[in-house]
């Protein structure tokens, strides 16, 4: 590694070497003591008025001793350090915090002065409440370990920086409550993070691949959420969270499957309602899985499963219908999925006009053409609402649909059992971070149940979950 | 380590080929499996007796498109002529290709020779071991021609088969006009100790008037579906009697008194109503609640008792009445006495009935047979003969 | 993961045990003992809850069943007998696959299916017998609740058409009947042997032999309720009703407008089964893997070769569960009542320590 000299414009040059980007600037000046300065700042990066105001004009008019230490001291900002390694100086340039050389030096100075554009924070629309914090994580880390400390005023919270990815260098931090989180998490946690070793981390979903257990899985095995609130909470129950620079996203680990089926809502209601609410997830999410695929089994295998008399309207519906069963449904959840997909991406006006176009002119004149038949709109419609009822679980379960609409339109309803067996076994022998996915359902864990599909009472939830292993289980004194 | 990382890698092509198999069995869709496009939905069948061995005629649902305006179920009847049952089934099949599914048959209907000749459970045989026939199904008998039944245009329905379903339906049964019975109970009384059943006997009468240009028609026995269009005479179904079956074959025939006697022994009526007399002129009670058994004390020589209890209150009077007759709900004792008379008379009609016919409809000897298995042995080829009936009818009026 | 808790166990005993036992065994008991089936019945559960505790009492000693017999008898020896005991568990397992068979065939299909409908159980059958036996554990704390929930449900939907005094009188089948029955029952009852290979997967904690026999009994008591509510409905042609649980609840005057609602029950019971009648195989494996090592090629391989065999016997054994079903119960009814029942009492006196000149 090379360190800095006492000559400012080989060290300038050494800087220039590393950036070579035409953003890359240097400002030179002379002190009133007759000193050589160079400032070398990321154009883009950096707040130039602070750099003129806190930095260059009260070196101009510095007199005092050619040392790191001394300059460091007349800079007007509060972020100051001093660098010894070129290469390190190089980072910092390439975070926005501008670099001062100066001749005779034994080190240079860094002062944090940069600017780098964000948005202001808002809800995210991923996660809309109607009751409790709106607040959302933005893409500027410091703006997202604010939002937390804000809701978490203790000495305890731990914020663990480091850095990955060998080009993009991002900021992870590593957050947690100390004594609140099992320390052998955190350790596993930053062990994998140090492991990962990947040139570009562009988002926090990409660690999400390095921290699972199980990397190829289609089922979720980190958490995420994009308040802070929830990030908070998490934090308080003795989950290790990661913010990373750039990212929305936050993410929290050990993640247990029932978390998706909790809602920060259902903290704010009473425990009858949420309980009510997380039963009804459960079942929409069941019937957006199962539905379509049963509606083809037993068209196709098992007609007892009709009332006779919704059998003879639905063999009535499909009587012209060019497609066997199976493929009309799996026709009909292509278009529901390409709808779904093409909405997302397109312009929000031209979204408006083909949510229109998609739900009714697509849809009705499918049927009044004979494609598709009434009940197999019905039951996708359904099935597309009740997915979006544990949004956090779409892309896992609309996979799970599709599996099992292939299955039952194959193997019937005995298919869409052993589907199902399959489903529980690997869900059940899952286990991120020492926590089994499936907690507090398998293993049972008694107490853990109160704040499950069931919401007891806060009153009732006076320990942290067992599954978390927290070294301090109690909440409620 | 060759063999470690061959291995780390057969997961993977094993999911692959797994969903390979499951899509090409998803669009092949092809294990000798009969999906709803391919069937005959069979809402009811006939059975008939002929020279060539069984007639059987089937009511299929054909569903109307999604084009329909009106509501309702269209059918269409087709029969067949075989010398098993399963025979002619398969006809049904081989004539219109579509394949005959049992598992909402809800009305078995056999035709007066059917079973009056033979053993209705060998008619039944092949429903009875179908594992896809729900043995919940209702049976019946009728008379004339089941296929004919079958085959007739109801005034009431679009299909004969729903029309016939109303008449059994649970509310009837609470009336006590009818009897019904289940594939599965008639099968179990059939193979139980007592070897005696019952069946509800359709009856078939044309509304005067009433014609029809049915959806419906019957097929004839050269089979096949046939289209409507034609004027056909609208029919009206009842099933107030009561066909009494022994070892099958039945054996008798309770009239409609004796069907209202049965059932409130059975405990099973209520807003039932009955008929007796208030000095001459008729008058009928509404059964509000009704307790009945029968009992049998085969402590000695075998005896038993058939106990009736009813609460009534007063329906219709024939008689004029002043205004607060008609406010009450309480029945006058004469009238109360008259009903028990009435109601004994039932009863003990219903007896001499059953006795004449052989028809254990009491379940006598399975009582005898789970009381006593001595006894059983004792008594079980006499029972019905030997046996001394004692009626014990309560009358209560409303209050 | 690695152990199964005393919970899990307990949630086996008393939920995931009876389910095998009310689909063909009460038809079979109701045409052998007729109203008398629940005296095989019971008998042959008091048998096998008594083998049951024998079998966690061995628990105590903290060996698993290789090293149980390795201790008393030396290696070889154990290799040979815990080898012929995962026969047995392969012998024992062969009826209640070929049940579940013909229960997919005839319960989830309007149609008789071609074997190739129940082939995908086989592809599940590797996947869970790939995985190590003590994940089982896991997958009875999901179970347990789903089969409370269909049986419970089964019994609500049921009540109603069950008349109980059909089941008197007692004794009509007389000795012949019982002896018959309890014959006939044996290839259903070997439940203590499923829990020798699962030795040294669980602790053995207080009163645990009690608790297992039970919670076993507890099990066995829905089941003994279950078969009499089924013989109470169907009567003398309950021996046709081959799939007991599927056929009690459609009498339920609901399912007329809801249509057959009591699927929902019954999947979640198939659900039960198809993870129960994979068990004995499973514990096979588990067997010759305590004896030889269990590298994972040797799991697996193991796992792909019995679902094959099985796959192979499920194909040519096609439509004769009844000569099976006799030979197991008839011709060599001996086979499962000598493991399932002499093999747990066997296993108290063996050593806890290892012998010193061995």
């Amino acid at each position: 590694m090379k360190n800095v000299t006492g000559d400012a414009e080989k060290c300038k040059e050494a800087l220039k070497k590393l950036l070579p980007a035409e953003d890359f600037l240097t400002f030179d000046f002379c002190s009133a003591g007759g000193a050589a300065f160079c400032v070398v700042f990321a154009d883009p990066l950096t707040d130039k008025d602070l750099l003129g105001q806190q930095v260059i004009s009260p070196l101009q008019n510095y007199r005092g001793k050619l040392r790191a230490e001394d300059v460091a001291e007349a800079i007007f900002s509060p972020e100051t350090k001093t660098e010894k390694s070129v290469e390190k100086l190089a980072e910092e340039v390439l975070s926005g915090n501008p670099v001062v050389l100066f001749s005779d030096m034994d080190m240079a100075v860094v002062v944090g002065t940069k600017k780098i554009p964000v948005r202001a924070v808002a809800e995210p629309p991923t996660d809309v409440t109607i009751k409790g914090p709106r607040e959302g994580f933005i893409e500027d880390f410091k703006t997202n370990t604010a939002l937390v400390r804000r809701r978490l005023k203790t000495g305890e919270l731990k914020i663990d920086t480091l850095n990955v990815g060998r080009r993009s260098s991002t900021t992870v931090a590593v957050c947690y409550l100390e004594g609140t989180a099992s320390q052998k998490t955190v350790e596993e946690v930053k062990q994998k993070l140090n492991e990962i070793d990947i040139d570009v981390i562009p988002d926090s979903s990409y660690l999400t691949h390095f921290l699972a257990s199980r990397p190829y899985s289609l089922v979720k095995q980190v958490g995420t959420t994009e308040k802070p609130d929830i990030f908070a909470a998490k934090l308080a129950e003795g989950r290790v969270g990661l913010l990373v620079d750039g990212s929305p996203i936050a993410l929290t680990l050990p993640y247990l499957l029932i978390e998706d089926f909790q809602s920060s809502e259902d903290y704010f209601v009473p425990p009858y309602r949420a309980t009510f609410t997380r039963l009804l997830r459960l079942f929409a999410l069941l019937v957006a899985i199962y539905l379509p695929a049963f509606y083809v089994a037993a068209q196709l295998f098992k007609l007892q499963l009709f009332p006779v008399k919704l059998l003879l309207t639905i063999a009535g519906s499909i009587r012209d219908i060019p497609f066997s069963p199976s493929l009309e449904m799996l026709l009909v959840l292509l278009v529901l999925e390409v709808l779904n997909e093409a909405s997302i991406r397109m312009p929000k006006y031209v979204g408006m006009a083909l949510s229109v176009v998609g739900a009714l002119v697509l849809g009705e004149t499918a049927v009044s053409a004979g494609f598709v038949s009434t009940p197999a709109i019905i039951i996708i419609a359904f099935s597309g609402i009740g997915l979006y009822a544990v949004p956090n679980l779409i892309e896992q379960t609309s996979v799970l649909r599709l599996a099992m609409l292939l299955v039952a339109g194959s193997v019937g309803t005995y298919g869409i059992i052993l589907a199902t067996a399959f489903v529980i076994l690997y869900l059940v022998t899952t286990e991120n971070f020492g926590a089994p996915l499936v907690a507090p359902f398998a293993p049972v864990m008694g107490r853990d149940l109160r704040d499950s599909i069931v919401k007891y009472n806060l009153g009732s939830l006076d320990k942290r979950p067992k599954t978390l292993k927290s070294p301090n289980r109690r909440r409620l004194a | 380590m060759r063999i470690g990382k061959f291995l780390q890698t057969v997961p993977m092509k094993l999911w692959l080929i797994l969903a390979a198999a499951v899509l090409f069995s998803f669009f092949s869709n092809d294990f000798g499996l009969v999906d709803i496009q391919k069937t005959a939905i069979i809402l009811a069948a006939g059975i008939d007796k002929t020279e060539a061995g069984f007639s059987v005629t089937t009511q299929i649902a054909v569903p109307k498109g999604s084009d329909r305006t009106t509501g309702g179920t269209s059918s269409v009847e087709i029969d067949a002529e075989g010398e098993t049952v399963s025979d002619c089934i398969s006809l049904i099949f081989s004539k219109t290709g579509w394949v005959p599914k049992l598992v909402f048959c809800n009305l078995i209907v056999l035709g007066e020779d059917a079973a009056k000749e033979e053993d209705a459970v060998a008619h039944l045989n092949y429903f009875l071991r179908n594992d896809y026939m729900p043995d919940s199904c209702l049976l019946a008998v009728c008379e004339g021609k089941a296929g004919e039944l079958i085959s007739s245009t109801s005034a009431i329905d679009d299909a004969s088969s729903l029309a016939i379903g109303k008449l059994f339906s649970e509310a009837a049964v609470k009336s006590g006009k009818v009897l019904t019975n289940t594939l599965k109970d008639f099968a179990i009384d059939y193979y139980g100790v007592s070897k005696c059943s019952y069946l509800p006997y359709i009856r078939m009468t044309p509304q005067e008037g009433g014609q029809n240009d049915s959806q419906t028609a019957a097929g004839g026995s050269g089979g096949g579906s046939s289209s409507g269009g034609g004027q056909e005479e609208q029919q009206v179904y009842s099933a107030e009697e009561t066909a009494l079956f022994k070892e099958g074959k039945m054996v008798g025939l309770l009239p409609r008194e004796q069907t209202l006697a049965l059932s409130l022994l059975k405990g099973n009526v209520f807003t039932g109503t009955f008929n007796t007399e208030d000095g001459g002129k008729p008058v009928t009670l509404t059964v509000i609640k009704n307790d009945g058994g029968v009992s049998l004390d085969s402590a000695h020589a075998p005896k038993a008792t058939l106990s009736l209890s009813v609460t009534v209150r007063l329906c219709c009077r024939g008689v004029t009445a002043p205004v607060e007759d008609i406010a009450s709900d309480s029945v006058p004792e004469e009238i109360l006495e008259n009903a028990k008379a009435t109601l004994e008379g039932y009863e003990e009609k219903l007896w001499e009935l059953c006795k004449t016919s052989g028809c254990d409809v009491f379940q006598l000897t399975k009582m005898l047979y789970r009381s006593s298995l001595k006894k059983y042995s004792e008594w079980k080829d006499v029972l019905l003969e030997t046996v001394t009936p004692a009626i014990e009818t309560k009358v209560i009026s409303m209050k | 993961m690695n152990k199964i808790s005393t919970r899990q166990l307990l949630f086996f005993l008393a939920c995931i045990t009876p389910v095998g036992k009310i689909v063909i065994l009460p038809a079979l008991l109701s045409e052998t003992a007729k109203n008398d089936l629940l005296f095989p019945f019971i008998a042959s559960y008091l048998l096998q809850a008594a083998a049951v505790f024998c079998a966690l009492l061995a628990a105590k000693k903290g060996l698993n069943f290789y090293e149980l017999l390795a201790h008393t008898f030396g290696q070889i020896a154990a290799k040979i007998l815990v080898t012929l005991y995962a026969l047995f568990l392969l012998f024992a397992g062969l009826l209640p696959i070929l049940e579940q068979k013909l229960f997919v065939q005839s319960v989830f299909y309007d149609t008789l299916p071609s074997l190739v409908a129940f082939a995908p159980y086989f592809l599940f059958a590797v996947y869970l017998m790939a995985k190590p036996l003590s994940s089982h554990g896991r997958v009875w704390d999901i179970l347990a609740p789903l089969s409370v929930i269909g049986i419970a449900g089964i019994f609500v939907l049921s009540f109603g058409s069950a008349d109980f005094a059909a089941l008197l009188p007692v004794g009509a089948a007389g000795g012949k009947g019982f002896l018959e029955g309890t014959m006939s029952a044996t290839a259903w009852f070997f439940d203590a042997a499923l829990l020798l290979p699962l030795l040294g997967k669980f602790e053995y904690k207080k009163g645990l032999a009690w608790k297992g026999t039970l919670c076993y009994l507890a099990g066995g008591a829905a089941a003994a309720f279950f078969v009499a509510m089924f013989y109470a409905i169907f009567q003398e042609i309950a021996p046709n009703q081959l799939f007991a649980f599927t056929a009690t609840s459609k009498y339920f005057s609901g399912i007329t407008m809801l249509g057959r609602i009591d699927y929902l029950f019954i999947f979640a019971l198939a659900l039960v089964m198809a993870f129960y009648v994979t068990l004995p195989l499973e514990a096979g494996i588990e067997c010759v893997l305590e004896a030889y090592g269990r590298p994972r090629y040797l799991h697996t391989g193991l796992a792909v070769a019995v679902t094959a065999v099985f796959l192979l016997i499920t194909a040519l054994l096609d439509y004769r569960f009844t000569e099976v079903l006799d030979a197991v119960t008839k011709t060599a009814f001996w086979i499962i009542p000598a493991f399932s029942l002499a093999a747990p009492p066997l296993l108290l006196p063996l050593r806890r320590k290892q012998h010193a000149d061995r």
